[in-house]
């Protein structure tokens, strides 16, 4: 959500008019999936197969197909979408909230998942149960009736909250302040779960946990109550983590779902979280009184609060709405539900099973009224869950809570007072029917009005509210939208970040990483003002409010924002704290798409899976998904950019220092952004920034930059040359010496030096990497040496023209650029013995002479040898092709060797080249004299080409997690 | 004479081509209309020309007469003065600007009178764009002229590339588009605008003006050869040889364009031509080629291909006559095999390889035999040759039946 930053301000209209389409849209579609999971419920009483279906659907944000094969990390996206799918909307909004997620956290994702999955497994098998009693109360109503045994059942009692539990059996028609109150506390409660159970959580642990819970609610009842306080300190990290999934969330933002504007929003989504409270808490209170399985609410409890509350919502009650708000963390109950089932099954199943609990989840739902469905399974859950988080968080909680949180609690409490009254302001303001509109919309406007700091602000936010409400009802979105998640409105004068509304609770430590990212590189076009601007012309000023708004501080303080100060101030400490918490902050985010995953409303119903996975696959390609995708990358320039979150950050003095002195050299381009416009690259100055390094030392890390250079930490012409002097007599490895050089050419690069050096570093740079197969490295120095020759710098051309002329005919295989790489020879050129060597390969490859081939890599000057190796092997599986097609009855297979350039003598290469025979399918055999002979009949139709053994998935295997370590240590 | 020239008079010639220009776009004379846009060919000096240096505010004469075109005739008058000026780059300029002006009046023509202008438009852009490149490489300059030229031509390839009348008039800029692409080696940009040419449903190819469909032939077939895969020759051979059937015979210059990219990929197929037809079109530098072919004289082959190398690197034929290498190999087998059977019935079919390798060392090519092994090995996987090789004896046996099987249009 946080990633939305800038853009959620003015995401908030636009966010709410795509909602309303593609929300509906997403509904009647959803409906289907749920059928569908449910089948898959029946059929996998363990969580395998639900799970595939699920995890596919995320995965490929475009097509909606399963796949069977999906990996952990899919089974987290299934966590959301599963939530998501008892909405309609929501669900949509699940697949690609888990899509977004599942690309930007790849390492962390697995964490934040697991839990998740954790969730799904344990909502999965309380689903089975619950389904039954979901049926039983076709309508929302029905399932509180149902829910109340529950709740009695559960250890509600000790869970606690009577308002909650009255509520629940109400049916959540009670006033809303009661609520509102009761149920801050809860969600405070819940949150901490939540984030601590699914996203901190080593999901792990609280599996085991939760099993136990499940086991003893009775013994997890206290817990909670515990953990209550705990868990209130973690707010502040549920909502760090919050901010993380924003940027997730932000492509889901910008897909049309109601949650999208909750991500776009992401700083307001958890404002309006907070608001929730006093709704989540009755939801809590639910889970707790109808918690009858206590163990799935540990793991679960945010996202089981925001679902009673959606079913709540159902009814119609305006209260009830209040809840839909938080309906995005409604589909988390789902999870909660069945968590208490996983428990019992999967101990030892891991994500996979976690995947298909959560599709079976839905699937109960669906069949039900979903929200009955909902409920039931909540109620199982909830309470066990609550005691886990306590513990994990506990660990947690301290570092972060100490700091900051303390102050926000204190805060929180005044927070809610306030709310209540404007609650009030807000009906008459908007002189709608108050009773008509939702509880959690009220909530909405009060916190609005409860940031503006004169009457003037008031009376703007007003107007802007009325319009944002009407537009609702006009939409349809009225009921359906969660206000809880709805960004809140910028303020006219601060404006501040609204994106980072998260801020109302979460206060600057989790905005922290989240709000600066939205900083961006510079050189980032422009940014997402078209679409604050389409919300308020004030949202403009997001774009300097990186700062997060500290609603508390908002509200209790009333001010505090400077804009200028924001950007800096608010950065350091947060800085640190996100950096502490970034594991969690993503997993929090996770959690958080989730919720968002939910907020669709009641209004599902029955509808085609195809229409759903048409639709998910349309928001796969729709603009706003192309946004995500925008952000997302964004954000990994970001996150290289703020020294806390990059691994080095610890290591890296130089980065830390660059940071803070950068500033004055980019005051010109951070200034440009402040006025709410960028600089195009092209009416840059760059003259102006071109630098003069200053820095003397000799060993330097690449980092790439992203940001202008900071002259103390770039080196001169003459510091260069013994940095790279120093690399060539290096005896470490090739991913330092490539890291070294990469930061030698960096500093030519910025200090614009083109000359002899340049070449020579990209010379040796090139050499290695042909030496190490690095060939993605080889081509950038390859294609910059062409360059850096054609301009006039001398150096080794023959050389180099010879490497490019293999590289093209060898690796490229493009017949166009051969041509003009030969065309380009000059009759110099053509005499030199490398160039040479290199045609001679040609005319060998295109005649498919594999002897001549092999003759001249033995002999290969310069590095050509290290170019033709990477064709060896093709050239020898297609020599074995021709020998087995043309030669009969047999060929020996010392012949073999000899010829295919097998380099060892004797025995060695004999056995060499049997062993790569058998490889291929060759059939071998022993003649008379004992010699070992290639039947070349038999071969013919056997050989093969083996699987490269070093494969990996992505392509380039020298990307493989050892050597990643191996370069950031 | 310009220094002859009145004012009045200049006015008045000015006047005159502005009204005939007006005249013919209100009568929607598309012929007239073209030729009165055609000004690079105009020689340096016209009346026209001699009046625009005499009268230098043309300018505001032709924007106060005719307002309706003041975005048009301005920079019309400017681009036809800066080129007979000969400072090409400013013609291109002022001629772009007219251009664009140009194709906004004629995207809201619904009927495709302008046709022939719009044509003449694009012809005109990119011949100056030619001239004012050449200019800035003189002058040491970034020559990005044609590149822009090739960024408007697309505007107007869209303007017509729609359903409707005017659909018929986008092969000729398809054709120009081609020529700049293929002068600025971005050969990979035709891509783009095949595919919106060959998947149009709603317009039949055969529809375009047979002129445009020689030429679009012509360069996807240069295309063809261009291409990674060889086997795409077949695609090229079918286009070029569209190419040559229909391109006017009387074009004698076109018809050697043609045939200089279809001879090769002939060859490639194995289909040689007659000596007559190389003379006749001057395609001489193949005519030792087709000889070694003929003879199985490898010799030959490669002294052709190293006279003529940096020419057929250049257009782009080196890589498919290189592979012609395996066919004169398998001539060689073939005469030598040819030569045994009147000798040695009996042995016909067994050819030594020590033979082979004197036979080439008589051509003055030192091969060692594991050399020649594999080449003949080469031409059994190939299907150049049917039979197999003995490796233990050192002999390349040929089969019984039909040892040297015809091509039939497939490349090697």
């Amino acid at each position: 959500m946080a990633s939305h930053g800038a853009a959620p301000a003015a995401g908030s209209d636009a966010a709410r008019v795509e909602v309303s389409g593609t929300g509906q849209t997403n509904q009647p579609a959803y409906p289907p999936l749920v059928s569908g999971d449910h089948s898959w419920s029946s059929t996998t009483g363990a969580a395998a197969a639900g799970s595939w279906n699920y995890p596919v659907a995320n995965q490929s944000q475009d097509a909606v197909y399963y796949d069977p094969q999906r990996d952990v990390s899919v089974s987290g996206d299934n966590q959301n979408v599963a939530s998501s799918a008892p909405p309609a909307v929501q669900s949509t909004m699940g697949l690609t909230n888990a899509s977004h997620s599942h690309v930007p956290y790849s390492s962390s994702l697995q964490h934040g998942y697991n839990p998740a999955e954790y969730a799904n497994y344990y909502y999965n098998y309380p689903q089975a149960t619950n389904s039954c009693s979901v049926q039983q109360g076709g309508a929302n109503q029905h399932s509180g009736a149902a829910y109340q045994p529950l709740t009695s059942f559960q250890n509600s009692g000790s869970y606690v909250d009577p308002a909650s539990n009255t509520y629940y059996n109400a049916g959540g028609h009670q006033t809303a302040p009661g609520y509102a109150t009761t149920n801050y506390y809860y969600q405070t409660d819940t949150r901490n779960d939540g984030s601590s159970a699914n996203n901190y959580a080593q999901s792990y642990q609280n599996y085991p946990s939760s099993d136990t819970n499940a086991a003893q609610s009775s013994s997890t009842v206290p817990a909670n109550s515990f953990s209550y306080q705990q868990q209130y300190n973690q707010w502040p990290y549920y909502y760090n983590h919050s901010v993380p999934t924003p940027a997730g969330n932000p492509v889901a933002g910008s897909s049309n779902i109601d949650n999208t504007v909750v991500n776009t929003t992401s700083g307001y989504s958890y404002p309006s979280m907070e608001p929730p409270p006093p709704g989540t808490t009755p939801w809590k209170s639910n889970s707790g009184a109808s918690v009858v399985p206590p163990v799935q609410a540990p793991s679960v409890p945010e996202p089981q609060n925001q679902y009673v509350q959606q079913a709540q919502v159902t009814p119609g009650f305006q209260n009830q709405y209040a809840y839909q708000a938080p309906g995005v963390p409604v589909s988390q109950n789902y999870y909660a539900s069945q968590a208490p089932a996983y428990p019992q099954n999967n101990m030892n199943v891991n994500q996979v099973p976690l995947n298909n609990h959560g599709d079976q989840q839905k699937s109960p739902n669906m069949q039900g009224s979903l929200t009955t469905g909902i409920y039931s399974s909540e109620n199982k859950t909830q309470i066990p869950t609550i005691p886990r988080i306590a513990p994990g968080f506990s660990m947690v909680i301290p570092k972060s809570e100490k700091k900051i949180l303390g102050a926000d609690l204190a805060k929180k409490p005044a927070y809610v007072s306030v709310s209540v009254p404007k609650n009030d302001d807000k009906a008459v303001q908007n002189g709608s029917d108050a009773r008509s509109l939702p509880f959690s919309l009220r909530n909405y406007a009060m916190r609005n009005l409860s940031r503006c700091k004169d009457e003037a602000q008031r009376a703007a936010c007003q107007t802007m509210i009325q319009q944002i409400t009407s537009k609702a009802i006009s939409n349809g979105t009225l009921l359906t939208k969660n206000w809880d998640t709805e960004p809140l409105i910028p303020l006219p004068e601060n404006l501040l970040t609204m994106t980072e509304t998260s801020a109302n609770n979460s206060s600057s430590l989790p905005t922290s990483s989240t709000p600066k990212r939205r900083l961006k590189s510079r050189w980032e076009p422009v940014p997402e003002e078209k679409v604050t601007e389409k919300v308020e012309p004030l949202a403009k000023a997001l774009m300097n409010g990186y700062v997060h708004n500290n609603l508390k501080a908002q509200n209790t303080m009333g001010n505090s924002w400077n804009l200028g100060k924001s950007l800096q101030s608010p950065h350091a400490p947060s800085s640190k704290i996100s950096h502490r918490l970034s594991k969690k902050q993503k997993m929090g985010s996770y959690s958080s798409v989730v919720q968002n995953g939910n907020t669709s409303s009641d209004s599902d119903k029955e509808k085609d899976l195809t229409k759903y996975y048409a639709n998910a696959s349309a928001v796969a390609n729709s603009p706003e998904e192309k946004k995500r995708r925008e952000h997302r990358s964004k954000r990994f320039e970001k996150s290289k950019d703020s020294p806390s979150k990059s691994r080095n950050s610890a290591v890296n003095k130089d980065a830390m220092a660059r940071i803070h002195t950068r500033r004055p050299i980019s005051a010109l381009v951070t200034g440009s952004y402040k006025d709410g416009s960028s600089l195009a690259v092209e009416d840059m100055d760059w003259d102006a920034l071109t630098v003069k390094g200053t820095c003397q030392e000799i060993e330097k890390r690449y980092l790439r930059l992203t940001s202008a250079p900071d002259p103390s930490t770039v080196r001169p012409e003459h510091v260069l040359e013994k940095a790279l002097s120093m690399v060539e007599t290096s005896q470490k490895n090739y991913l330092y010496k490539c890291d070294q050089l990469k930061s030698i050419r960096q500093d030519l690069t910025v200090q614009r030096i083109q000359n002899e050096l340049t070449v020579k570093v990209y010379e040796t740079h090139a050499r290695l990497a042909l030496q190490a197969g690095d060939l993605p490295e080889f081509n950038q120095c390859q294609s910059q040496l062409k360059r850096l020759y054609r301009e006039g710098n001398n150096g080794c051309y023959f050389e180099f023209s010879a490497y490019n002329l293999l590289c093209v005919m060898l690796h490229s295989n493009n017949k166009r650029d051969l041509l003009s790489s030969m065309a380009s020879l000059s009759k110099e050129a053509k005499q030199d013995g490398a160039v040479k060597h290199a045609l001679a390969v040609h005319a060998a490859v295109s005649s498919g002479n594999y002897v001549i081939f092999f003759k001249l890599y033995k002999q290969g000057p310069n590095l050509n040898s290290c170019l033709m190796d990477l064709y060896v092997e093709r050239m020898r599986f297609e020599a074995i092709k021709c020998m087995s097609r043309s030669y009969r009855p047999t060929v020996p297979v010392g012949y073999v060797a000899q010829v295919l350039g097998f380099l060892l003598d004797g025995e060695d290469r004999l056995e060499e080249c049997e062993i790569w025979l058998k490889a291929h399918g060759a059939v071998l055999s022993v003649d008379n004299s004992g010699e070992l002979q290639i039947d070349t009949k038999a071969s013919s139709s056997t050989l093969f080409m083996p699987e490269p053994e070093n494969a990996v998935a992505h392509g380039d295997a020298s990307l493989a997690v050892n050597d990643f370590f191996a370069r950031t240590l | 004479m310009a220094a002859y020239l009145s004012m009045g008079e200049a006015h008045r010639r000015i006047a005159d081509y502005l009204s005939r220009l007006d005249d013919a776009i209100s009568q929607s004379d598309g012929a007239d209309l073209a030729s009165l846009l055609a000004i690079s060919s105009a020689p340096a000096s016209t009346p026209l020309s001699d009046a625009l240096a005499a009268f230098p505010d043309f300018g505001r004469l032709a924007a106060d007469r005719f307002p309706h075109l003041s975005d048009f005739l301005p920079s019309l008058l400017r681009a036809i003065h800066s080129h007979s000026l000969r400072r090409f780059g400013d013609a291109y300029s002022s001629f772009e600007k007219a251009a664009s002006a140009f194709l906004q009046e004629f995207r809201n023509w619904e009927t495709p009178w302008a046709m022939e202008a719009m044509h003449m438009v694009a012809l005109e852009i990119r011949l100056l764009a030619e001239k004012a490149d050449r200019e800035l490489v003189m002058s040491g300059k970034n020559p990005d002229k044609l590149q822009a030229a090739g960024s408007f031509l697309m505007k107007v390839f869209g303007a017509l590339a729609v359903k409707g009348p005017k659909r018929v008039g986008a092969l000729y800029v398809t054709c120009q588009l081609f020529k700049i692409y293929f002068r600025l080696g971005t050969v990979n940009l035709c891509r783009s605008v095949i595919r919106s040419i060959e998947t149009a449903r709603n317009f039949d190819f055969e529809d375009f003006p047979v002129k445009d469909k020689v030429t679009y032939m012509y360069y996807t077939g240069r295309l063809e050869v261009f291409n990674e895969n060889f086997s795409c020759l077949n695609q090229a051979d079918q286009k070029l040889t569209y190419a040559l059937m229909h391109c006017n015979p009387q074009s004698e210059s076109n018809l050697r364009k043609i045939l200089k990219f279809l001879i090769p990929v002939k060859l490639s197929i194995g289909v040689l031509p007659r000596r007559t037809l190389l003379e006749k079109y001057n395609l001489l530098e193949y005519a030792d080629i087709v000889t070694s072919l003929r003879r199985g004289d490898l010799r030959l082959l490669k002294q052709a291909l190293d006279r003529h190398e940096d020419q057929l690197l250049k257009c782009g034929v080196y890589l498919v006559l290189e592979k012609l290498e395996l066919q004169v190999y398998r001539r060689l087998v073939k005469k030598i095999h040819i030569i045994q059977r009147e000798k040695e019935p009996s042995k016909a079919h067994q050819i030594k390889l020590e033979v082979l390798v004197k036979t080439l060392q008589w051509l003055g090519i030192t091969m060692d035999v594991d050399e020649v092994e594999c080449i003949m090995a080469c031409l059994i996987y190939k299907n150049l040759i049917k039979g197999y090789f003995a490796h233990k004896s050192k002999v390349l046996v040929l089969s019984k039946q039909d040892p040297f099987p015809k091509l039939n249009g497939k490349p090697v």
